[in-house]
């Protein structure tokens, strides 16, 4: 692999975790406030929503930081 | 001033209906439309004027940027399957990049800039995911829900998690291109507008950085088409591989 590619995955790594992470709780206390709408239960849904996005997020990022850990040391592997 | 966000506003300038939709001919569609031809005109170029064993300049660019989409497209999908693939993403690729770079001629429209239009974009791959997943493993599908060597109790907290997670992907997918194009221009747009109603002598350094962030959207715009493709790449190989 060389120098330029390196460089681009980083940046693209980079780019996403940000997003990553905020879209995940967003979506988690959407789908919890459409719940308490439908169900009538204010504030339940909304508060497990956001924690169960929070941690749904928190799944994403730790993912795409095993995809970087597996990907170092395939290359290392390939240098020795 | 005017409003900064007054040059995303989309306004018809030929009014069309057909069958009660509005189909109004406006910047945006052409745009889009110039995106296409451009793509389109570009690779059409390189196969009419002969594909030679000996590469003109034009057929470099072409075989070393399909190249590129072909490696990804391969690493993350799998060499089995990546021909199947291939085009779809390519399309992508190019079609994403040559919107972005319309949108930094001035005057012109970023329709990448538009919400809707990365909305679609990221449901219709999301959608074509399920399809490929459920039409690969059948109900097994449903095993990306759980992933592998989670114990039996916490299965039922996973499951909400994983599918919270599985509808955060198109979101994410759409709003990163969304947000990173209308904040450029916006930034753009504000600095440009300094520089305009200070005088001469401030008036240089909000122009010196008009030029400088100009240099760094563009590079935003390849950046950006790079992660869709590649995100669409992951997710395509995500469904297929299942863990």
């Amino acid at each position: 692999m060389n120098k330029g590619s390196e460089f681009r995955r980083g940046l693209s790594i980079a780019f996403r975790l940000g997003t990553e992470l905020t879209v995940a709780v967003m979506i988690g206390a959407v789908m919890g406030y459409a719940l308490d709408r439908y169900f009538n239960s204010k504030p339940w849904f909304l508060a497990a929503g956001v924690i169960l996005g929070g941690a749904a997020g928190c799944l994403n990022v730790y993912r795409v930081s095993k995809e970087i850990t597996v990907e170092n040391d395939k290359d290392q592997n390939n240098g020795v | 001033m005017e409003n900064p966000l007054h040059h995303f506003e989309i306004h018809p300038i030929v009014h069309l209906s057909l069958m009660g939709f509005d189909i109004s001919i406006s910047k945006a569609v052409i745009a889009m439309w110039v995106g296409l031809s451009i793509v389109f005109g570009l690779f059409m170029l390189v196969v009419k004027s002969g594909v030679r064993l000996i590469p003109g300049k034009l057929q470099i660019v072409a075989e070393i940027s399909l190249g590129f989409i072909k490696d990804m497209v391969e690493e993350f999908i799998g060499e089995k399957e990546a021909p199947k693939y291939f085009p779809f993403i390519a399309t992508i690729f190019f079609f994403v990049l040559a919107c972005n770079l319309i949108g930094m001629i001035p005057g012109s429209y970023t329709i990448t800039s538009q919400l809707v239009v990365t909305g679609v974009f990221a449901t219709g791959i999301f959608i074509l995911t399920l399809f490929i997943g459920f039409a690969k493993h059948g109900l097994h599908f449903f095993g990306i829900l759980v992933p592998p060597g989670v114990p039996k109790i916490m299965i039922p907290i996973m499951i909400p998690i994983e599918i919270i997670s599985m509808i955060a992907r198109p979101v994410s997918l759409s709003v990163r291109l969304f947000a990173n194009m209308t904040a450029g221009h916006t930034i753009l747009y504000v600095l440009f507008g300094l520089a305009m109603s200070t005088p001469l002598m401030i008036g240089w350094l909000p122009f010196g950085f008009t030029v400088a962030i100009n240099g760094l959207e563009i590079a935003i715009a390849f950046i950006q088409a790079y992660i869709f493709t590649i995100l669409t790449c992951v997710y395509i190989g995500d469904v297929i591989h299942l863990h």
